[in-house]
């Protein structure tokens, strides 16, 4: 259970840091949300911050339909994965049952899908491009 | 036993029933393969869709005028793809059997649960999955326990909705008459995902309760009658041992606490475990009112699989059955060679021994050994919980194959057991209790169960009196081909 309370911090963590200087963007889009209801809470990461509790940047999405979009303006371009939640009870957490696996919806860039733990960064992770980037993310 | 009855079940066909039993062996049937022992037809596939419904021939008796219902089963049915053999039997896909009888006929159907292990699986044509005596592929992605979910283990029906049940993850939803699979069953938000194990206590008014295991922390679950869940709580065990089953009485869950632990759950979960025997057998015994309110009882190192039922005498002295082995087994009927074709005979700690644990108020347990090697022990359901006499289990171990040969009731009270010996042309099964119309005695009761017939190659579902045993078989329906050997069953 370890790795899955690890999973649950990192997901959780989407701490929204300044953006970094430079010309590149980034579209991200969640498709296939189930419930209309609470936020998509969303990290996005570099290599370096990926396995750790902060992100590059984030965005708290409210759904009102079946998909939310995000732009992350002046990124670096380069390689990122995103993790994401959707809090549907909009209670500010990643939620678990008793023995700490997520009971909320979660998912990670390029679809990655993990074993025994998050989704890898290697499995997650895209190039955002110096004339931008747009990225669809389908929660299962 | 009369002498048509033992001429029929040893000389297989008698005259008399060979004309309609010409017409089984039909070219569909699933024949031992070649090279391999005929008890290895039980390890065999089942074919990929399953199967459809098909009446069943009876091939010997009368049918009990009231016998009407449905006889569920389960069992691990995927066993190999080309020639690559699973690396455990309790990691074969579940085949979800029905049996419906009605009017003196029985149908047969089965359908795979479709899990994302049987889906991928599959498509693949080979085994991936992580599981219970495999490692898995890398490939293969793992998010959560209904990712390796095999749901092939046991079956329940709570309120017309049929669950096919495996122990370390969800229940999967089944339609009861179709068999088709809807989906992991999620009994409260909160709890999606949650374990929940394949020997759920049925109280005789129809209440539920199940237990939830991972490591040395327990989740219980009361399930109303109709389906809704009343309550669920958690307790600690204090080690991460090995539960397939426990039992209950009307007033108290008793969670067996065996010293075969595994604390480090990762696939080959079987490769992880560590028999302990300086802990011994220990058990929690929880109130059913108020989770909280727990004691433990002490008894020597043992290692079980199934347990009968347990009751409370009015001191509040807890009396249950079990099968206890003397070290840990898992070449009782499942392993990994059995699939291949390779036996060899259990040694004498192998065997399990049907036997009485008595818990004290107060003091350490004693164990009251019947004597009786056997597994799959059964109750009457109506006496779930409660003071009773009687338990059903397949017995005599054969000395050639895997498995049991013989049916026994045995009497608590009396001491005495009866028994129908099949001899070794048939693999038995677990035999479950079906009370007779009007009757209210565990002795006024059919008992139904499933036998592979070797001989001829099919598979058979036979029905006793469960107060006369040794008198054979009241009826036998035999099937047009033979399934797998499987785990348990319910009737409904």
């Amino acid at each position: 259970m370890t790795r899955t309370s690890h999973l649950i911090a990192v997901l959780s963590a989407c701490i929204i840091a300044a953006p970094i200087a430079s010309a590149s963007e980034l579209t991200v889009t969640v498709e296939g949300i189930a419930k209309q209801q609470g936020s998509i809470m969303l990290g996005l990461f570099d290599e370096a911050t990926y396995n750790g509790d902060g992100a590059v940047n984030g965005a708290n999405l409210t759904v009102e339909g079946t998909s939310v979009s995000v732009t992350f303006e002046g990124l670096e371009p380069g390689e990122y994965a995103v993790r994401l939640y959707h809090d549907v009870n909009d209670d500010g957490e990643m939620n678990s049952n008793p023995f700490g696996m997520p009971t909320e919806p979660y998912a990670f860039s390029n679809n990655a899908q993990g074993r025994f733990g998050p989704a890898k960064w290697e499995d997650a992770k895209f190039s955002v491009e110096a004339d931008g980037t747009a990225h669809t993310i389908t929660m299962n | 036993m009369d002498l048509s009855r033992r001429h029929f079940l040893e000389a297989g066909f008698g005259v008399g029933v060979a004309g309609s039993l010409g017409a089984c062996a039909s070219p569909g049937a699933m024949l031992g393969a070649p090279g391999m022992p005929d008890w290895h037809l039980g390890y065999k596939n089942a074919p990929p869709a399953g199967f459809d419904p098909s009446p069943m021939t009876l091939a010997f008796g009368a049918v009990p005028a009231d016998l009407k219902g449905s006889f569920y089963r389960n069992g691990p049915a995927q066993m190999q793809y080309g020639d690559q053999y699973a690396s455990h039997w309790f990691d074969g896909d579940g085949l979800i059997h029905r049996i419906a009888i009605e009017d003196g006929q029985a149908v047969h159907q089965a359908r795979f649960a479709e899990t994302k292990k049987r889906r991928e699986e599959q498509a693949a044509g080979k085994f991936l999955s992580p599981g219970f005596g495999t490692l898995g592929h890398e490939s293969y992605s793992v998010e959560g326990p209904d990712d390796v979910n095999a749901a092939n283990t046991s079956v329940l029906v709570v309120n017309g909705e049929l669950l096919a049940l495996w122990e370390a993850g969800s229940a999967f939803a089944m339609d009861a008459e179709t068999l088709e699979t809807r989906g992991a069953k999620t009994w409260r938000d909160d709890l999606k995902g949650m374990p929940f194990l394949a020997h759920p206590k049925v109280e005789p008014d129809g209440r539920v309760w199940n237990l939830a295991v991972g490591g040395d922390r327990v989740g219980i679950y009361r399930i109303a009658k109709t389906g809704e869940l009343e309550d669920f709580g958690m307790v600690n065990i204090g080690r991460a041992a090995y539960i397939h089953d426990w039992t209950m009485t009307d007033r108290h869950l008793i969670i067996l606490v065996q010293p075969w632990v595994n604390e480090n759950l990762r696939p080959p979960v079987v490769a992880g475990f560590e028999w302990q025997p300086q802990h011994g057998l220990q058990m929690l015994i929880v109130d059913k009112d108020d989770f909280t309110n727990q004691r433990w009882a002490q008894a020597p190192a043992r290692m079980f699989f199934h347990t009968g039922s347990a009751w409370e005498e009015s001191d509040g002295t807890i009396k249950f059955d079990v099968v206890l082995y003397r070290e840990p087994v898992l070449g009782v009927g499942g392993g990994a060679a059995e699939i291949r074709g390779d036996w060899t005979e259990p040694g004498a700690n192998e065997n399990g021994i049907l036997t009485q644990i008595v818990i004290p108020t107060s003091g350490d347990a004693k164990l009251i050994e019947t004597g009786i090697n056997g597994e799959f022990p059964q109750v009457d359901p109506r006496y779930r919980g409660q003071r009773r006499r009687l338990t059903a289990l397949c017995t005599a171990p054969s000395r050639l194959r895997p498995g049991q040969t013989a049916l026994t009731v045995h009497d608590w009270e009396s001491g005495q057991s009866d028994t129908f010996n099949f001899g070794e042309s048939r693999m038995v099964e677990e035999f479950l209790f079906v009370p007779k119309s009007g009757g209210s005695t565990e002795a006024e009761s059919w008992l139904i169960g499933t036998v592979l017939n070797l001989k001829s190659e099919v598979s058979e579902v036979c029905v006793f009196d469960a107060a006369r045993v040794s008198d054979g078989p009241v009826c036998i329906w035999q099937a047009a081909y033979s399934w797998p050997l499987g785990f348990h069953g319910t009737w409904a």
